[in-house]
């Protein structure tokens, strides 16, 4: 028999269903920074529930890492923001009662660009710097009066110094659009009040801290919440913390009925899509190409909402050096808010932003000094036991491997005209917290942990690793979906960590009496020198981009594309080769064509047919990928690695044919307009 | 309206609106849930069905257009079909929500040409899109069913 993916079998949280149940659709403003004077529902049919500004009013306000949203918002700060929702018997009924929803509305002055935003004297649009949230993991520096809120920041050595001794020296700005995740389920969840108790069933990576979220934002032990973690069909960090959730539970709050959200496609781009970012690199370098000094600022667009941005500029910030000895470095990364939608956690989590930036610059300062791009690297590359500009000793380093591997691969000593490279160092969330407990249940073996499914294998993962550890086939292994009420808590399915953190608990587990395990890594970084230990593991890879440009058109044609990535001690072999593969495709579509487009905050191509996601039909003819292996060695999350590196290695694949782009992503008419500056 | 359809095998009469997709209709009235909704405008593949054994996007199907014929859903297949057992033994999944679709389109294009190039699968399948990325398996799987 076939599996239940091929069978049509396999059930997703969009399939979830309660009896009784109503189907909820949210009411958005039009606007993208306006106060809400006025909501008249009396147009609506009275088989329909309206929840309004006053339905919410004893409602706390929420967020990850800065709780500064609410429920329903009565100061829409961008277009699509939640303001009133409705509930209906069937989906048809909630979709006819939105437009009966009257709003008035009284319109602000808005900003879209984060460094506009980021100035003083730009609209406000959060006048008081919030508290932290539950999963906030380092201290917030807000800039009180701007709307930054949160500044990241490294110092280490003296950069003035640095840059007075080099002989070359390269400062560019990077421009990285916004994307949106595509996954392709829908964002869906059903929400059950059991007395005070809230039980939600819903497609989440993150099942503990949306317990955490809402039981701040509904006044109740978090103990009073039940979180089931359905299988997603697809996120890549789209379903992540609050998102859709607490407007569900309200509803069945006030309907006393289950409730059930899924949201239409075209809201997907109004609930989360990924940073925008302006990043500008400086770099200097000794004549024999030593690097000296380096320097970035990086501005990450979070939108209306914090979100988790502030750990996504954090990491964009302390990834930015990237794999190189450099005496001097400094780095200043802002969360800046803006009237655009929320931007959040996205595959690659801001260190694709900034890989595009180092690796562009590190190109064009070869060029300057007139050296090999793999030279230049090779000469600057980190080894084992270097110390990284955050103080932390670095440990089984491989990237002059995985550099070397991905050189030979595109034949680089042949020739490197229309060949490009890059390199990618991307952390992994520290601190952080992982539990499972093992049961027995006959002759099978019960795993009971909090990680989720979406696609990424985890749940194969975890159940080969278990059935090696306890020397039985895996068929007697079960992994049912994770439910609060019944696992131990975990920090979060992100960052590339679970099959890492989870298996080392799993080890744990299988050796306790108990059947218990947990693994704690322990760390952070100080937010105003990036001093401390950014990630206990650090996943390293190359790419490496051969490719065509038509001349006419100015269209990028990716011939062969590679990656070698470090992957330790691979677990489940079929799982490692579709995340690379899947990685990879992505980072194409980044590189290539995928842009969330606004005009006057309004995405103008919220649709799968305007905003185009990778295809058969993209997918270079040459297409191969090496995971370096090692006996013995860690288990490497492989679920973004070979993501961030592959846009700089098209970039700088392109610029070798002397057409220099800054701008992600590569689309026709860029490149065209680059063409004529042509060096 | 009343709707007379062939269903998998099955005859039915089913309770549709004119104004809904066959999409809608199969997932409400018949629990086929292999039947999914991504782009809702044609372009992603996720909710194909087979409509007289010919592939179409049923979120772009109106029920009224299937009265009197044939609907084949992955369902349908049983399960030991040589296409879904392809995509079984080549791992041509990530989270599997596209899968029904490809399968889908993959069984016609096996039907209409049995001898397949990987340019003819990439061309032949591009209407259906996979996030995960999970390509290079699926062509992998559609080249191992037409060799099966």
């Amino acid at each position: 028999m076939s599996d239940p993916r091929a069978t049509g079998s396999a059930r997703y949280a969009e399939d979830f269903e309660l009896p009784g149940m109503l189907h909820a659709r949210i009411v958005r403003s039009l606007f993208p920074h306006a106060r809400v004077v006025r909501v008249d529902a009396s147009a609506v049919p009275e088989s329909c529930i309206v929840l309004t500004p006053d339905d919410v009013r004893d409602l706390s306000p929420y967020g990850c890492q800065i709780e500064d949203q609410n429920v329903l918002a009565e100061r829409a700060r961008h277009v699509g923001d939640p303001v009133a929702a409705v509930a209906a018997p069937t989906p048809e009924q909630a979709e006819e009662a939105v437009p009966l929803v009257e709003i008035d509305y009284e319109q602000l002055p808005a900003v879209f660009d984060a460094v506009e935003a980021a100035r003083p004297g730009a609209p406000l649009l959060h006048e008081t710097a919030a508290a932290g949230g539950a999963a906030a993991y380092f201290a917030m520096r807000p800039q009180p009066g701007t709307n930054i809120c949160h500044r990241f920041r490294i110092r280490h050595g003296d950069v003035d110094a640095g840059f007075a001794e080099a002989d070359a020296i390269v400062e560019r700005m990077y421009r990285i659009a916004g994307a949106q995740h595509a996954h392709m389920e829908p964002h869906a969840c059903v929400a059950h009040w059991d007395g005070n108790r809230l039980e939600l069933w819903t497609g989440t990576q993150t099942p503990f801290s949306m317990r955490d979220d809402l039981a701040t934002i509904f006044g109740i032990p978090p103990e009073a919440i039940r979180i089931v973690s359905l299988p997603m069909g697809g996120s890549f960090g789209a379903k992540t913390f609050v998102r859709t959730e607490a407007i569900a539970a309200a509803l069945a709050r006030k309907a006393q009925r289950p409730v059930k959200l899924v949201l239409p496609r075209s809201e997907e781009w109004q609930t989360l899509n990924r940073h925008p970012a302006t990043v500008t690199v400086k770099l200097g370098a000794r004549a024999d190409g030593t690097l000296v000094a380096s320097q970035t600022t990086c501005y990450a667009d979070t939108g209306a909402y914090a979100d988790c941005g502030p750990g996504v500029a954090q990491k964009m910030g302390f990834a930015a050096p990237g794999p190189y000895r450099i005496p001097n470095v400094r780095v200043d990364a802002y969360c800046v808010y803006t009237n655009l939608a929320p931007n959040g956690a996205f595959r690659g989590y801001g260190q694709m932003q900034s890989t595009w930036a180092r690796e562009r610059a590190l190109d064009t300062l070869a060029e300057q000094l007139g050296l090999d791009p793999v030279e230049l690297r090779l000469r600057n590359i980190v080894r084992d036991g270097d110390v990284y500009c955050t103080g932390e000793t670095l440990h089984d380093v491989r990237f002059a491997e995985c550099l070397e591997a991905a050189a030979a691969a595109v034949r680089w000593s042949e020739g490197r005209r229309g060949k490009g490279i890059a390199l990618v160092m991307k952390g992994m969330q520290t601190p952080s917290r992982a539990a499972i407990a093992i049961e027995r249940d006959g002759d099978d073996y019960v795993l009971r942990c909090a990680t989720t499914e979406m696609g990424q294998g985890a749940k194969r993962a975890l159940s080969l690793e278990a059935a090696r550890l306890l020397g039985v086939d895996v068929a007697r292994i079960r992994f049912p979906d994770p439910d609060t009420s019944l696992v131990p808590y975990d920090t979060r399915t992100t960052s590339s960590r679970s099959t890492y953190m989870m298996s080392r608990a799993l080890a744990e587990a299988v050796r306790d009496p108990r059947g218990y395990g947990e693994i704690r890594n322990e760390g952070g970084l100080d937010p105003d020198t990036g001093q401390g230990i950014a990630s206990t593991h650090w996943h390293q890879g190359a790419a490496a981009a051969d490719v065509e440009v038509d001349e006419e058109t100015g269209k990028v044609t990716v011939t062969h594309l590679h990656t070698t990535t470090y992957a330790g001690r691979v677990v489940n072999r079929l799982g490692a080769e579709l995340q690379t593969e899947g990685s990879m495709i992505m980072g194409l579509g980044t590189a290539l064509f995928e842009e969330v487009a606004f005009e006057d905050g309004q995405v103008i191509n919220a649709n799968l047919s305007d905003y185009a996601t990778p295809s058969f039909a993209d997918v270079p003819t040459r297409f191969t990928y090496e995971l370096i292996e090692e006996d013995g060695a860690d288990v490497h999350g492989l679920g973004e690695t070979a993501l961030p590196p592959v846009p700089p290695a098209v970039g700088n694949a392109v610029a070798s044919l002397g057409i220099e782009v800054d701008e992600l992503p590569l689309k026709p008419e860029t490149v065209l307009a680059a063409m004529k500056v042509r060096v | 309206m009343k709707l007379r359809v062939r269903i998998n095998g099955a005859d039915h009469e089913l309770e549709a609106r004119t104004d809904e997709s066959i999409l809608d209709v199969v997932r409400r009235e018949l629990g086929l849930l292999s039947v999914r909704e991504t782009c809702g405008i044609g372009v992603c593949g996720a909710c194909t069905v087979l409509l007289d054994g010919e592939p179409v996007s049923g979120c772009l199907l109106l029920a009224p257009l299937a009265d009197g014929r044939e609907i084949t859903t992955v369902e349908g297949l049983g399960g030991d079909d040589p296409v879904q057992q392809a995509f079984s033994d080549a791992h041509a999944f990530q989270c599997g929500y596209c899968t029904p679709g490809m399968i889908l389109t993959a069984k016609r294009l096996l039907e209409e040409t049995p001898q397949l190039t990987e340019d003819d699968v990439r061309a032949a399948m591009s209407g259906n899109l996979c996030r995960c990325g999970s390509y290079v398996k699926i062509v992998e799987a559609v080249l191992q069913a037409a060799n099966a």
